[in-house]
């Protein structure tokens, strides 16, 4: 099939699926499809974005519609992790299913958001024009509300209130970003003007002033969405008030997208301002804010879908101090999205399954977490130790990297503070990973089946988790280095000197 | 001609802000907000020239701004059960001082960005600028859910109007997939609200502090 037909279809089939799931009469049927339908979705993505990597980007609907090498490694990444998270997510409700947990209306209620939340997700990686990936963004926070609150509670609902009022508000911001960006731009009257593509050929043009104004406007309001310290708030809440799916999808995927529209204009607004603007600066600092403020708050957690979240914004805080690095910090960066990605969900979905077992996600009430299930106590050990930056695991090796073009770019004192807050990092998880493992509490868990979907699930993502440890494969850099270039405009590395 | 339209307009924009700044009962705070709905569609309007295309967004935005939004946020005041926000953080006398900071730092703003479009009134970026700060301002002094909705709501119609003056033509997919977007908004924070009023028997937003740390 042509590439471009295949950008729509990984449109429309989520929309279809979003629209068809409630329509269904079995809950247990309303699940098996939303996982089926979002499964050939990623699929479909990633033989898109595969093909984009080998042979160059791929265009759809008159130039709305864009895959480049940096939509495409991120939407890799939205198949790997949504992928998983699809049929983890068919899992963790069964099980619920069985418990009498889950009524038909609320499964029919995650089915549709959920699907929905994957046609936003696709439609802002793959437009071309800053409105409609503006569009996109919002949607993404307006499906996924509903799907922290998918059990009623209090706390769903304040952490629901926070998400909505709060995002809302970012997204906002970011509209604003986006208007003076629009006003900045030549006025041609035709709609290309907004497209990336004729933005990007004209930057040099637009308005210095105004670009800066618009990136302030931008950073804050897709950083809010992105967790990005000291606007992180309404995060540690609707991560922990999630169901677990929801967790790993907002962790793994939907934190990534909205630093990706950051990075959709980070070339614009640079050669517009011709570097002098400082932007990188300001990512160097939110990132370093955002990294210890994580690293600081993971010490002190009592509940493990919280500490998770603490250190989602210490992941996120650190890609961000690698893109501010520019070259190979950028490629790192990108790498290390990747890694975290990976195993942030499995984390989530370990730490998901182990509290239907437990009754709650209270780090005390969960230790001996082996006693519940073998594959998910593993699960959340070793994805665990790999969010620590442990030596044999994939984070290890992407943060040793961003560590070295720091130290290579010869900044001190970043170095330093860097060192400083992966190493609170570490040991903060280390010590939760090990209470979680080998402490014993008072609580008697259910014990879960040992199925072989299960097992499949912890043990792929724990060998991938391992090889990308080793080393990066070639095309793995290829891919990161090609949609650095994009990142960085005409300042990019070469391949040659960043890999491992 | 037209400039001393956009001027009237603009003054009662601002004098709209300035009341929302200093009321508290509800029904009056949700008729502001779709009075700027109304205004802003008068805006854009005769911003963009008559041509049939804006004839038709400025009547879409006028009538999801001026009545299906404070239908909807009416419909939810009336079943939760709310009349006014009373003990604001931040009390209605001060509000008002603080908006008239507010207004001299919008026109301070307004005068330093190169923003205006040529033949668009100079006053329009000022009030636009202010409507998004009385917004914000809203959605963070006052107490009740209900009232910072219709706090995020007059940020959005800060950033209609500033877009409306500055910007001129955005793509018409684009806009209407914007006002999608804040329809939805509206319509999730409302069913929001009800639900935290279901099940709390208040939607004092203070009081939702069960998740710290």
């Amino acid at each position: 099939m042509h590439d471009s037909t295949l950008v729509f279809a990984a449109l429309i089939l989520p929309a279809l699926g979003a629209a068809a799931v409630p329509l269904l009469r079995r809950a247990r049927g309303v699940l098996a499809v939303t996982c089926l339908v979002t499964l050939v979705d990623v699929l479909l993505a990633a033989v898109v974005s595969v093909s984009v990597l080998r042979k160059g980007p791929v265009a759809a609907a008159a130039g709305w519609l864009r895959v480049d090498a940096l939509s495409a490694t991120h939407l890799l990444l939205l198949s790997l992790v949504g992928g998983l998270s699809s049929l983890f997510a068919f899992v963790y409700f069964d099980d619920e299913l069985q418990q009498g947990r889950l009524t038909l209306r609320q499964s029919r209620l995650f089915g549709s958001l959920w699907c929905g939340a994957f046609f936003a997700i696709t439609l802002l990686l793959a437009s071309n024009n800053l409105g409609v990936m503006w569009v996109g963004m919002e949607a993404t926070t307006l499906f996924t509300a509903f799907l922290i609150s998918v059990h009623i509670s209090r706390e769903s609902l304040e952490a629901m209130w926070k998400y909505v009022l709060i995002c809302s508000v970012a997204i906002a911001f970011a509209f604003m970003g986006t208007l003076i960006t629009a006003a900045a731009a030549p006025r041609t009257g035709a709609p290309s003007a907004l497209f990336w593509t004729s933005l990007l050929a004209d930057a040099a043009r637009l308005d210095p002033r105004l670009m800066r104004a618009a990136f302030v406007f931008l950073l804050v309001g897709y950083g809010t969405k992105a967790g990005l310290a000291p606007m992180h708030n309404w995060l540690p809440d609707a991560h922990s008030q999630a169901p677990a799916p929801v967790s790993a999808l907002f962790s793994g995927f939907m934190l990534n997208s909205a630093l990706y529209c950051i990075l959709r204009y980070l070339p614009v607004v640079e050669s517009a301002t011709g570097g002098e603007g400082g932007e990188r600066g300001l990512l160097l600092a939110l990132g370093l804010v955002s990294l210890l403020i994580g690293a600081g708050f993971i010490l002190f957690q009592h509940d493990a879908k919280r500490l998770l979240a603490y250190c989602s914004v210490e992941h996120i805080g650190l890609i961000c101090v690698g893109v501010g690095l520019g070259g190979a910090g950028t490629v790192a960066a990108l790498v290390h999205a990747l890694n975290h990605s990976l195993a942030k969900s499995l984390a989530f979905f370990s730490a998901g399954r182990l509290g239907q077992a437990f009754g709650g996600h209270d780090i005390a009430r969960m230790s001996g977490a082996f006693r519940a299930s073998h594959a998910w106590g593993a699960g959340l050990l070793f994805s665990l130790i790999a969010l620590s930056g442990a030596a044999p695991f994939a984070a290890f090796l992407s943060e040793l990297m961003i560590l070295k073009a720091a130290f290579d770019a010869r900044r001190g004192v970043l170095f330093a503070t860097l060192l400083f807050g992966l190493g609170l990092a570490f040991l903060g998880l280390l010590r939760h990973a090990i209470r979680i493992a080998w402490a014993r509490s008072d609580a008697t868990p259910r014990r879960l089946p040992d199925r072989a979907i299960e097992r499949l699930i912890v043990g792929a993502t724990l060998c991938l988790l391992l090889v990308l440890g080793l080393g990066w494969p070639e095309n793995l850099a290829r891919a990161a280095v090609s949609a650095a270039r994009i990142i960085d405009g005409g300042s990019a590395a070469a391949l040659a000197g960043i890999l491992p | 001609m037209m400039d001393g339209v956009v001027d009237r307009l603009m003054v009662l924009l601002i004098l709209s802000d300035v009341a929302l700044l200093g009321m508290s009962r509800l029904g009056a705070v949700i008729g502001l907000a779709a009075l700027q709905g109304a205004l802003l569609g008068g805006l854009a309007l005769s911003a963009s020239g008559e041509t049939s295309r804006a004839v038709l967004l400025a009547a879409v935005g006028l009538s999801v701004r001026g009545l299906l939004f404070p239908w909807l946020l009416r419909r939810t005041a009336r079943r939760a059960g709310v009349q006014r926000d009373l003990e604001p953080f931040v009390g209605y006398a001060l509000s008002l001082l603080i908006g008239i900071v507010m207004l001299g730092a919008s026109m301070a703003l307004g005068a330093r960005l190169p923003l205006g479009r040529a033949g668009v009134s100079n006053l329009v970026v000022p009030a636009a600028l202010f409507t998004m700060f009385t917004g914000v301002f809203l959605i963070v002094a006052r107490r009740k859910a209900l009232t910072q909705c219709v706090g995020y709501l007059v940020l959005e119609n800060g950033i209609y109007g500033f877009g409306a003056a500055s910007v001129g033509e955005i793509p018409l997919l684009v806009e209407l997939g914007a006002l999608l977007d804040l329809f939805v908004a509206v319509l999730v924070m409302g069913v929001a609200v009800y639900r935290i009023t279901a099940e709390f028997d208040h939607m004092d937003t203070q009081r939702l502090d069960a998740l710290r740390g």
